[in-house]
């Protein structure tokens, strides 16, 4: 029977408690860049003219259609090649993630622009409105609690999908768990309370999409 | 006067060709009823009068705005197209009320994202229009707690709300389960009544003669006869017509 020595870990706190930091701060910001790129080129599929919405098509399928891990290394070795500039493992991580985030997140708001009816559109053009403000106004709202459930779930993704970063060597809960296990000896405790610290974080996340979701139901 | 002068509208989906010239001048005040089987083109020309529908040829002219389709016209600008609407209320068969927000909200977001005016205004106008439609206790509740009757009386709401000089209506009671027509029906006849410009598509035919001015029949494109009620309901020339309102008859 294998004795569990959670007590080994103390000296370490501090370094998950970084790397743990590190998965954070990742996902927060490629959550954002993410959408971002998401609503642009959500919004810029369905209305843009096709030699635009073309290729927008082609970045999406080929981020979806490929390994993140891939992408992330691909950016971190290939690119700085192809492109002749040197790439930080954080800067690599950060764009793959977020060009990654992006092609999911295009296709939820596209989904979710789309879904609206057409009758609201006319609607809004009907007393006036102009474009711009049907979609800010009409559209997008009920566009978003259309999406809402969509966006946590693929934002719970993104914060899991962080964990490859450690495989260029950034800092984060995972690489700090490969680095504690190699100096303390002790994997088991080490990658089972890493995995509790991810869940600790995404169940209460799971709920609030829960929650988020039934509110939704409300109204309709 | 005129408030509405369509010329010769044509319009055409793809090599479907659904209005072949179809011309039609409404006086101030007047109530016109455009009647005929679906696929008559009466729902896509009533469309083309607020330019929901782009025509490919013809003329439109409403109060100060003018318009011209086809060969040499330029393609209207989307603020011309917003500045004509503002003047245009329109009423749709499936009401189209905007559903994440309150039936006061669905009145007074054209008064105030369209012509500028304060909450407060907006408000008291919106309570206003909701009153004359029988609706001042829902100024609260959302669209999905409505019968299909209420929502449409909403919807007539907001489009009274941007003041329009004339009304379209496209076949506002045909969604509606027959015992909730007759509440949609008295509001549109109150607004007759009270001298709004109205365009209606319908199915009423007893409506029809009883509110409208002028009724316009319509057949595969073209407006075959127009008249009195009394002319082109009771007194129909063309076989066409005769045959549409005895198969009419016989169903209702």
């Amino acid at each position: 029977m294998y004795v569990w020595e959670f007590a080994a870990l103390k000296p370490y706190w501090g370094l998950i408690g970084q790397g743990l930091l590190v998965t954070l701060f990742y996902t927060v910001i490629t959550v954002v860049a993410g959408l971002v790129i998401g609503l642009i080129v959500g919004i810029l599929r369905t209305t843009a003219p096709r030699w635009v919405s073309v290729p927008l098509r082609l970045y999406i399928e080929v981020f979806r259609c490929t390994p993140l891990l891939v992408q992330l290394v691909w950016m971190y070795y290939a690119l700085p090649v192809l492109i002749g500039v040197d790439m930080s493992p954080a800067m690599a991580c950060f764009i793959a993630l977020s060009l990654y985030a992006g092609s999911f997140y295009a296709e939820i708001f596209r989904g979710g622009i789309e879904a609206v009816d057409v009758g609201q559109w006319e609607a809004g053009r009907a007393i006036g409105m102009r474009r711009g403000k049907i979609f800010r106004r009409i559209v997008l709202p009920q566009a978003t609690q259309v999406m809402i459930p969509s966006f946590i779930n693929q934002t719970i993704m993104q914060l899991k999908n962080t964990s490859l970063v450690s495989v260029v060597a950034v800092g984060d809960l995972l690489y700090q768990g490969s680095v504690i296990t190699a100096t303390s000896y002790k994997p088991l405790e080490v990658y089972t309370t890493i995995a509790v610290l991810y869940f600790v974080v995404l169940f209460p996340l799971t709920l609030v999409a829960d929650r988020v979701e039934l509110k939704m139901g409300a109204h309709r | 006067m005129s408030a509405l002068i369509a010329g010769n509208i044509h319009k055409a989906f793809g090599d479907h060709e659904v209005l072949k010239g179809v011309s039609l001048s409404v006086e101030r005040g007047e109530v016109v009823t455009l009647i005929g089987a679906s696929g008559s083109g009466k729902s896509t020309f009533l469309r083309c009068l607020n330019l929901l529908e782009m025509p490919q040829q013809g003329e439109l002219a409403i109060g100060t705005h003018r318009f011209a389709f086809g060969k040499g016209s330029r393609a209207p600008k989307d603020a011309q197209l917003a500045q004509l609407r503002e003047n245009v209320g329109m009423v749709f068969q499936h009401f189209n009320l905007f559903p994440h927000m309150s039936v006061l909200a669905n009145v007074t977001e054209g008064p105030v994202q369209v012509k500028g005016m304060s909450r407060a205004e907006a408000d008291a106008l919106g309570r206003d229009l909701l009153a004359k439609v029988g609706l001042a206790d829902k100024a609260d509740a959302f669209p999905s707690r409505l019968s299909g009757g209420q929502k449409q009386r909403v919807a007539i709401a907001r489009a009274l709300a941007m003041k329009p000089e004339v009304m379209l209506f496209d076949e506002p009671t045909s969604a509606l389960d027959p015992e909730l027509v007759g509440e949609v029906l008295s509001v549109i006849r109150s607004l007759a009544a009270e001298g709004m410009t109205m365009v209606l598509v319908t199915h009423e035919m007893a409506f029809a003669a009883d509110v409208s001015t002028r009724v316009g029949f319509m057949n595969d494109g073209i407006m075959a006869e127009i008249g009195t009620p009394e002319e082109t309901i009771r007194q129909p020339r063309s076989e066409r017509l005769k045959a549409f309102l005895s198969r009419f008859h016989e169903t209702h």
